[in-house]
């Protein structure tokens, strides 16, 4: 033995940034604009990443079309991202076939801000942030985002990643996933993911007209459908986790949820703002949670 | 204006090289100039499935490097005049041309067909990129198994960034008796999921291993198989008739379950 300190080189040069969520492109409406935001990493015009992000772009507009005003002018929000010529044209073309139209390029890269310049659109370069890797994440924020209102099929392959609440306008099909920091809604079948209260409100819940999902997630909570399938009728039906003792996600009929489990949550809330700070019992039902073991899940009816 | 048709899937193995030639076939039968172009580059097979192996002198590949004209590599269907092969390369894989050459040689192939079929490989990597790229329309070939929905649906998705927004549904090698009995998904349940519009239900059938391994495509036969038959009516739905659905159902059921039902409906 040589050395027994080598790294294995395949792990030394997997492109580890790649792996973990996938990054989300974001529309925001502002006043008379929309504000494009692109994820922060870089790629370049032939790298697959890039090719991916175009479709999300794409996916992410005819999602949201009923709600731009056409010819509204957008503003790109780049950042640290590296962009030439082509792939601001690559946008500008996507922008364009919803009638939108690109205008303002902001940036902290000078190659990037050059070739906007060169494009024809309006630049406006931002001081370079001091620490290129600390820049500041949108969900450091303490307030949520807006609501993601999307209308669309979320197929499979797809991931929709939202620090807010998230409505679906159609079906959550197996092999989707939804991840939300508020609540999701699915106006249509709920047969994928879907993950509330990602960044830990454990008050999230899930509504949905079908719920037939592959895996439910609630904060730190998890739940699977019943091996057995369901056989029956469906009805508009809530996810939230339950109260003490039993905890767990559970899901009930949308008309009970409304009735009884919504003051309940209610209740806790307020008793939890009086308290200022979490209760012993809640402290205990969150070690509960992490333990890992799986919660039950009930069915809407027997 | 001609109609470029990619043939796609997702999953491998569900039918999609059979269901290109067949449609070719039938569209060519209706009286449409058709071309089948086999995008699958490094694995070409409808060129056996159409039984036009031996006359195939170059491929796609020459046409785009530019060794030899479009005309060149076409290679004409004697049985069929109207439909024409433009071969894949054995030898070179996917990567070997790009997205826009292929838009390229489809848009020059749309100037002397009224439909471009692309028979695209399975997989989402560049294979299927290049053989999306130009194409305005799609046919998603699908079996009733979950594994076949859910590639197809994540292919949908796909296609719809693309912007390929008209796409219809062939459910392949459906066996009618085990959707009844729930051992199948049904075509029901399919669209549910996928919802997108249906072009035709195919239902399992052993004359496919017969007429693949003969280079005859099931449309072409004298006493078409229900295969043959539906077949020929998706395509007549792709020309955007109205056509009924054939009752599958006498297919694969033995005379005593059909009795069965005849008496079980004949109380209700």
């Amino acid at each position: 033995m040589q050395s027994d300190s080598s790294v294995p080189t395949f792990l030394a040069d997997s492109p580890v940034e790649t792996l973990g969520p996938v990054p989300q492109v974001t529309l925001k409406s502002e006043q008379n604009r929309l504000l494009l935001v692109l994820p922060e990493a870089e790629a370049k015009p032939d790298d697959p990443a890039w090719a991916e992000l175009l479709q999300q772009l794409e996916q992410r507009l005819k999602g949201g079309e009923r709600f731009w005003r056409s010819e509204v002018p957008v503003y790109l929000c780049a950042g640290e991202r590296l962009l030439d010529v082509r792939q601001l044209q690559d946008l500008a073309e996507s922008l364009a076939h919803y009638r939108l139209r690109l205008r303002w390029v902001g940036t902290r890269r000078k190659p990037t801000a050059l070739a906007a310049v060169n494009a024809g659109y309006s630049v406006e370069q931002l001081a370079p942030s001091e620490n290129l890797n600390g820049a500041a994440k949108p969900d450091d924020s303490p307030h949520q985002a807006e609501p993601l209102y999307l209308q669309m099929t979320v197929r499979s392959g797809v991931e929709v990643r939202h620090p807010g609440t998230v409505v679906i306008l159609g079906d959550l099909n197996p092999g989707g996933e939804v991840v939300a920091d508020g609540d999701i809604l699915v106006w249509g079948r709920l047969r994928g993911r879907a993950h509330a209260g990602a960044s830990g409100n454990a008050h999230a819940v899930i509504l949905s007209l079908q719920m037939a999902p592959a895996l439910l997630r609630i904060s730190e909570c998890l739940a699977r459908v019943p091996e057995e399938g369901f056989l029956g009728e469906y009805h508009p039906e809530v996810a939230y986790i339950a109260a003490e003792p039993g905890g767990g996600i559970h899901i009930a009929q949308a008309a009970d949820f409304l009735r009884q489990e919504l003051p309940r949550m209610e209740r806790e809330r307020t008793v939890a703002r009086q308290n200022g700070s979490p209760t012993l019992a809640a402290l205990w039902s969150a070690l509960d949670r992490m333990d890992g073991r799986q919660p039950k899940t009930s069915g809407g009816q027997a | 204006m001609s109609r470029i048709v990619v043939v796609t899937s997702g999953k491998g193995g569900v039918g999609k090289t059979t269901c290109s030639a067949n449609l070719g076939m039938a569209l060519a039968r209706l009286g449409r100039k058709v071309v089948l172009l086999d995008a699958d580059f490094g694995l070409r097979n409808l060129d056996l499935l159409l039984g036009l192996e031996n006359r195939v002198v170059y491929t796609a590949l020459e046409v785009i490097a530019g060794e030899c004209r479009l005309e060149q590599a076409l290679v004409r269907d004697k049985r069929q005049t109207n439909l024409a092969l433009l071969a894949a390369p054995q030898t070179r894989n996917k990567n070997a041309v790009t997205s826009d050459q292929m838009r390229q040689l489809v848009e020059s192939l749309s100037q002397l067909f009224d439909y471009v079929l692309v028979d695209c490989p399975a997989g989402i990597e560049q294979g299927f990129q290049n053989a999306v790229a130009g194409a305005n329309e799609a046919v998603i070939i699908s079996t009733p198994e979950m594994a076949a929905v859910r590639d197809a649906d994540r292919v949908v998705g796909l296609l719809e960034a693309n912007r390929v927004s008209k796409m219809g549904l062939i459910v392949n090698r459906i066996r009618p008796g085990m959707v009844r009995a729930n051992d199948m998904m049904s075509v029901q349940d399919m669209l549910e999921i996928l919802s997108i519009p249906l072009l035709g239900v195919i239902p399992e059938d052993e004359q496919v291993i017969v007429s693949t391994n003969r280079g005859e495509p099931l449309v072409l036969a004298d006493r078409p198989s229900l295969a043959g038959v539906a077949f020929a009516h998706a395509a007549q739905r792709l020309e955007g008739k109205e056509v009924e659905y054939v009752d599958l159902d006498g297919g694969d059921e033995s005379f005593f379950e059909r009795l069965v039902r005849f008496l079980r409906g004949s109380r209700a």
